[in-house]
């Protein structure tokens, strides 16, 4: 089935182009112009990724991404006008995959497409079953269990902890983390992984304040320990 | 529309203030000359004082009055009291020694044993007129008196006469040969036809009413020195709200938009602090509406760039159906997109500098590495080199500093670029450390910067004139104006020199800054 692409955005140009574009890729996109008519597709047909432009009448981008977040983990790529803003930050609180900012080239956007698309590489590291303390990862099946009560993980959120949880004790650099799970190289924007691993740790540590898994690295980054 | 409404009412009544002079005025020319336009007589100028120092003065001018004229008074009053007494006392005292030596005199009698015996106070000698005892045509015969100095002589004539015309009387006057001051009192004697004086010294009076104003002048200096310490105090208790403004500006000026003076108790300083913090509002208002219309604006222009783009890409991927002509067209088009979207970020970039709405995202990064890394992304070849004495952190052998990546990549891309266009090519990149400091050195093979273009070469639009010189016609020149503004909001500095050998060196520097990473992770967002 070919992977179907929903962009919610509010200028019909953009949106026809973008589509254009992708389809040019060979993807099915759906189109909504208002958050309203996103949920309503969304719900309606299944989707693969969603692409949510932050500025849009009615509710707004950052409420679709919740809403949709609250119903699936759906990666979502979020569109912003600026980078150096505080919308990237709430967007990916917000429960965003990754984000773009206007004007961006389709070819990267079909790139942060595939990135998100790609199966988690569970062959990589050929562990069925991996325990840390009350942690439980069981990468095949896309499962992590807290106290063997199943934890729900965003894709995104399950590559990053299977990620870390491929070299337990190693400290992976935000630089690293953004390639192997984003598919960006030295200059993705270390947000992602500090907004990623803060969401991770609200649902897989005890006291989310005092993370006793993903630990911060004074120097350069993260590491996973039991 | 307020500016409007008040530039009237300040238009017309109030004359521009002439500026302050910044130096002294010259002593040898007079003040008028400076101030020709000064009605009436010329003044003095005293060297202008700090509001704290005129204070102070003014206290202490203040306290000096009030203690001259306070000790001026008690010394007065001590003086006719300490004097009256003195007076009333030897007064009482020579009556009753006028009695004894009216008793004690007879033609028998030793008078100058009858003068010793008397009980004079100290300072006070007895002198004795008899005019039984006086011969005829013999000066001073008549007369005795224990000290010959204080003798007949000592007193004053218009005292002799009244008293010895019957009169009892009393005179201060200086002392003739040793100048103090004295004061004489007679009694007539008439059982012998005499006259019994005392001469006293006031000398001793006037050695207590000495201390006494001894006392006071120092009294007066504590109290001078005590009003100029309380209006030290009292101006600097003025002054402190004014501090508060002070770094309240300060604070504005650095770009905290929310500072604002807190309420003070005091409801003098009230006006001064609502306008203050009514300016700041305004100004925070002014700038996020700069910001805000930057932002409105950046939208506006994204939107279309981005179906501009959008479009773009599908045509290149559709190429090979365009016939030669169209195809041309479509690489012209791509060109000059790619330039205009780089002009309206650049633009918008620098509005946003301007708005002063500016974040610096702040991350650790291996500082060789990461210049590695955007030299490789510059797809240059240009060698990066690391300086020996190169100061690194033990534990990765590289330095590891916070710095936003974004823009330090933009700053090395835009001196690439620049030294691409204007410099014949980059031909090394140096980098540096010191434990505050890292640098960022791009030399070029170009012909150098002249000395007047270094500081120009940063503005906006502001090409060196040697570019100018080769007809260079690409670029817009906002990338080094933006490279300055990307350092500077960094705490960094930018500057053009000669490399070694030939060429330009564009030389950054950036501080050193090691951040707290779990004080980050557990921040909201």
């Amino acid at each position: 089935m070919a992977t179907r692409i929903l962009t919610v955005e509010d200028d019909e140009r953009i949106r026809t182009a973008v589509k254009l574009a992708l389809e040019d890729e060979g993807w099915t996109v759906a189109e909504a112009d208002t958050g309203e008519a996103a949920l309503e597709v969304f719900q309606r047909a299944p989707t693969d990724v969603v692409l949510i432009d932050i500025m849009l009448p009615g509710i707004d981008g950052f409420e679709v991404c919740r809403s949709v977040r609250r119903i699936s983990d759906v990666p979502i790529v979020m569109v912003t006008a600026r980078a150096d803003t505080h919308d990237v930050v709430a967007g990916l609180e917000a429960g965003a995959d990754d984000y773009l900012t206007k004007p961006f080239a389709p070819k990267e956007l079909s790139a942060r497409i595939r990135a998100l698309l790609r199966r988690t590489r569970a062959a990589d590291h050929g562990h069925t079953h991996l325990r840390f303390g009350d942690l439980e990862i069981i990468p095949d099946e896309g499962v992590v269990k807290r106290e063997e009560d199943e934890v729900h993980l965003t894709k995104t959120e399950f590559r990053l902890l299977n990620e870390l949880a491929s070299s337990p004790g190693r400290v992976f650099s935000r630089e690293v983390l953004l390639e192997r799970v984003w598919g960006y190289g030295y200059f993705g924007d270390g947000r992602l992984v500090d907004v990623h691993i803060r969401r991770l740790r609200t649902k897989i540590e005890a006291d989310p304040a005092n993370p006793r898994h993903v630990v911060t690295v004074r120097g350069l980054g993260y590491k996973l320990q039991a | 529309m307020s500016s409007a409404d008040t530039s009237p009412t300040a238009a017309a009544p109030v004359t521009v203030p002439a500026p302050l002079p910044l130096q002294r005025p010259d002593p040898r020319s007079p003040a008028s000359d400076h101030e020709p336009d000064e009605p009436g007589a010329p003044r003095i100028r005293l060297p202008r004082l700090g509001l704290r120092a005129r204070v102070t003065l003014a206290f202490a001018i203040g306290a000096l009055l009030l203690s001259m004229g306070m000790s001026l008074l008690v010394l007065g009053v001590a003086r006719s009291n300490l004097v009256s007494n003195r007076e009333s006392g030897a007064t009482q005292q020579i009556y009753f020694n006028a009695r004894i030596v009216r008793s004690g005199v007879n033609p028998d009698a030793d008078i100058s044993q009858l003068l010793g015996s008397l009980q004079t106070p100290e300072g006070s000698r007895p002198v004795l007129f008899q005019r039984s005892q006086q011969v005829e045509g013999q000066d001073g015969s008549g007369w005795s008196q224990q000290d010959p100095e204080y003798g007949r002589d000592a007193l004053p004539a218009a005292l002799r006469e009244t008293v010895l015309g019957g009169t009892p009387a009393k005179m201060r006057f200086p002392h003739p040969t040793t100048g103090e001051k004295s004061l004489a009192i007679g009694i007539p004697i008439r059982d012998f036809d005499g006259a019994y004086f005392e001469i006293i010294s006031l000398e001793s009076l006037d050695e207590t009413l000495s201390s006494i104003s001894f006392t006071l002048f120092g009294a007066s200096i504590a109290t001078v020195l005590a009003g100029a310490a309380l209006g030290w105090y009292a101006s600097r208790r003025i002054l402190r709200p004014l501090g508060e403004v002070g770094d309240a500006a300060r604070k504005l000026a650095g770009g905290e938009l929310d500072t604002r003076i807190q309420a003070l108790v005091d409801p003098d300083l009230e006006p001064i602090i609502t306008s203050f913090n009514g300016m700041a509002r305004t100004l925070e208002d002014r700038i996020e509406k700069d910001a805000q219309f930057s932002s409105d604006v950046s939208h506006e222009l994204r939107s279309p760039l981005m179906t501009l783009q959008a479009s773009l890409e599908v045509l290149q991927n559709n190429r090979d159906d365009l016939n030669e002509r169209a195809q041309s067209a479509l690489d012209l088009l791509a060109a000059d997109l790619d330039r205009f979207r780089e002009l309206v970020e650049d633009l918008l970039e620098m509005s946003r500098f301007d708005a002063g709405v500016m974040l610096l995202e702040l991350q650790e990064v291996l500082f060789t590495e990461f210049v590695r890394q955007v030299v490789r992304a510059n797809g240059s070849h240009v060698p990066v080199e690391r300086s020996p004495d190169m100061v690194v952190d033990e534990e990765f052998g590289d330095v590891i500093t916070a710095l936003d990546k974004r823009r330090v990549a933009r700053v090395l891309t835009n001196l690439l670029t620049n030294a691409d266009k204007y410099g014949d090519g980059a031909v090394a990149v140096r980098i540096d450390a010191d434990e505050d400091w890292v640098w960022i050195y791009v030399d070029d093979a170009g012909e150098g910067v002249p000395e007047e273009d270094r500081d120009r070469i940063f503005e906006r639009f502001n090409r060196a004139s040697a570019a100018n010189r080769r007809g260079a016609s690409t670029g817009v020149g906002l990338g080094l104006a933006l490279v300055a503004e990307h350092v500077r909001l960094h705490g960094g500095r930018v500057w053009v020199e000669d490399a070694p050998g030939s060429g330009a060196r564009f030389a950054v520097e950036l501080p050193r800054v090691e951040i707290d990473h779990d004080a980050l992770d557990t921040a909201p967002a």
